[in-house]
């Protein structure tokens, strides 16, 4: 029966027109909530192959011919594979389990695009500033010296806190790359389904909160320019990074849906303390007709229990048993 | 039915990277070193997050059973492509290809789940992706 579903899911991807992006140039109206709100409500994911920044391989070159996009894509998917088990035994494990766990999408973003960073036309996040690379550095030599001492060393992916790609901003990963929008008269809530968290967006302009409330997603501030959905965070802590940046990140993301089964979503980092530049990526969303699922990841994590035992026993490996 | 443990020297080779996509590092948790094939029959399934596990028990080779758990992905993505626990009823004979657990528990991650006759216990195409 998965199969069966596997083979018209599949064939419903095949027959998805290649060109609903130049669509968006045409004038269409989304439907409205009752209280006047475009219509963003429904479950969409991001799975897609393009890495958020461009491949050195690249350099220079914005977008994929068809041909190029084709072959591509048949590369990744090859490449990517987990069902291959070529390289060392460390890479084996690292690649954790076979093909059919991920959900990585089969297809580049129809824009052909070779990155979703659409702004610095390089496709590449800019420099960091010395502070954020000093911040950076610190981090990395912590994380060396203090891999597993307890739990608080460990990322908060690991501990089931927060999943690097929830955001904001948010990213495409292996998997779970869903979220649903409910809309109410006041609010946007979008919830991620990796690994939990639910967004909540005020849209009546209250302002943020005090700068000295600080929180692991920010807090995010929303309201609507014409048909897109604007959101503003801004209030991230110092145990967030996304890609290099700090507590003064000042998240700017865009939703516009563009027809039925499509959202663009584009995001705007601000961050002078950290990036040498603001830059944006462009991620699709595409309506799924799958129920978004539980994601209850803490009362499951063996996994935990698994890297701090795994540690213990490395460091009596390396003391000679004692 | 046929149950054996085989255990198998770890061979380091040449470094490669791969993209580290999972919940958490595997490295951390399991041991490149010991990397083990076991034959046994589902005993228990949990469906959970962050990872699923697969309880199987193994006979060894001096006859002794013994319980082991298997890790595998989200099932998230097994239930969205129709994937159940009926769909794997208890007693099915399951061949498992990974890596020990670093603290010598009976632990492993699946990185190979297949029936006996070689196919794939789960057959599973790629989800939706963003539109084109």
């Amino acid at each position: 029966m998965s199969h069966r579903f596997c083979l018209s899911a599949c064939a419903l991807v095949l027959l998805i027109p290649l060109a609903v992006f130049a669509q968006t140039a045409k004038p269409w109206t989304p439907p409205h909530m009752p209280d006047g709100q475009p219509d963003l409500q429904g479950v969409w994911t991001t799975a897609t192959l393009t890495s958020l920044e461009r491949p050195a391989e690249f350099a220079g070159k914005e977008f994929f011919t068809e041909k190029e996009a084709a072959d591509y894509e048949k590369r990744l998917l090859e490449q990517g594979n987990r069902d291959r088990r070529t390289g060392s035994a460390e890479a084996d494990v690292a690649g954790a389990y076979n093909e059919f766990w991920f959900e990585r999408g089969s297809k580049i973003v129809g824009s052909r695009r070779t990155s979703l960073i659409i702004d610095p036309p390089d496709g590449k996040i800019p420099a960091l500033t010395p502070e954020a690379q000093k911040r950076q550095a610190a981090r990395a030599e912590y994380r060396r010296l203090h891999p597993a001492d307890g739990p608080a060393d460990l990322s908060l992916n690991n501990r089931c806190i927060l999943w690097p790609t929830a955001g904001p901003p948010m990213l495409p990963g292996g998997y779970n790359n869903n979220y649903q929008i409910v809309q109410s008269p006041g609010y946007v809530v979008i919830l991620v389904e990796m690994i939990h968290d639910a967004r909540i967006i005020p849209l009546d302009g209250r302002p943020h909160v005090p700068q000295n409330v600080r929180l692991l997603m920010g807090d995010s501030r929303g309201h609507w320019e014409g048909n897109t959905l604007v959101v503003e965070t801004t209030n991230f802590t110092d145990k967030t990074a996304f890609r290099g940046s700090g507590p003064n990140l000042h998240l700017i993301e865009r939703f516009t849906r563009t027809s039925p089964d499509t959202i663009v979503y584009e995001f705007t980092a601000n961050d002078e303390s950290s990036f040498t530049r603001p830059w944006t990526a462009q991620i699709p969303m595409k309506k799924t007709p799958d129920p978004l699922f539980e994601y209850a990841c803490h009362e499951g994590n063996y996994g935990m229990e698994g890297i701090l035992k795994g540690a213990r026993a490395e460091e009596k490996k390396a003391s000679g048993g004692k | 039915m046929r149950t054996k443990l085989f255990m198998i020297a770890g061979i380091a080779l040449l470094a490669a990277t791969v993209p580290a996509l999972a919940h958490h590092a595997f490295t951390a948790e399991f041991d490149a070193n010991q990397p083990i094939k076991l034959r046994g029959t589902v005993a228990r399934i949990e469906l959970i997050n962050p990872h699923s596990w697969f309880h199987i028990d193994v006979k060894e080779p001096d006859g002794k059973m013994t319980r082991w758990m298997v890790e595998g992905g989200t099932p998230n993505t097994l239930l969205r492509r129709g994937f159940t626990k009926s769909s794997l009823p208890l007693g099915t004979e399951i061949l498992v290809d990974g890596y020990r657990s670093k603290d010598g528990s009976n632990r492993v991650n699946g990185r190979d789940i297949t029936y006996p006759d070689g196919k794939k216990l789960f057959l599973g195409g790629s989800s939706a992706d963003a539109p084109k």
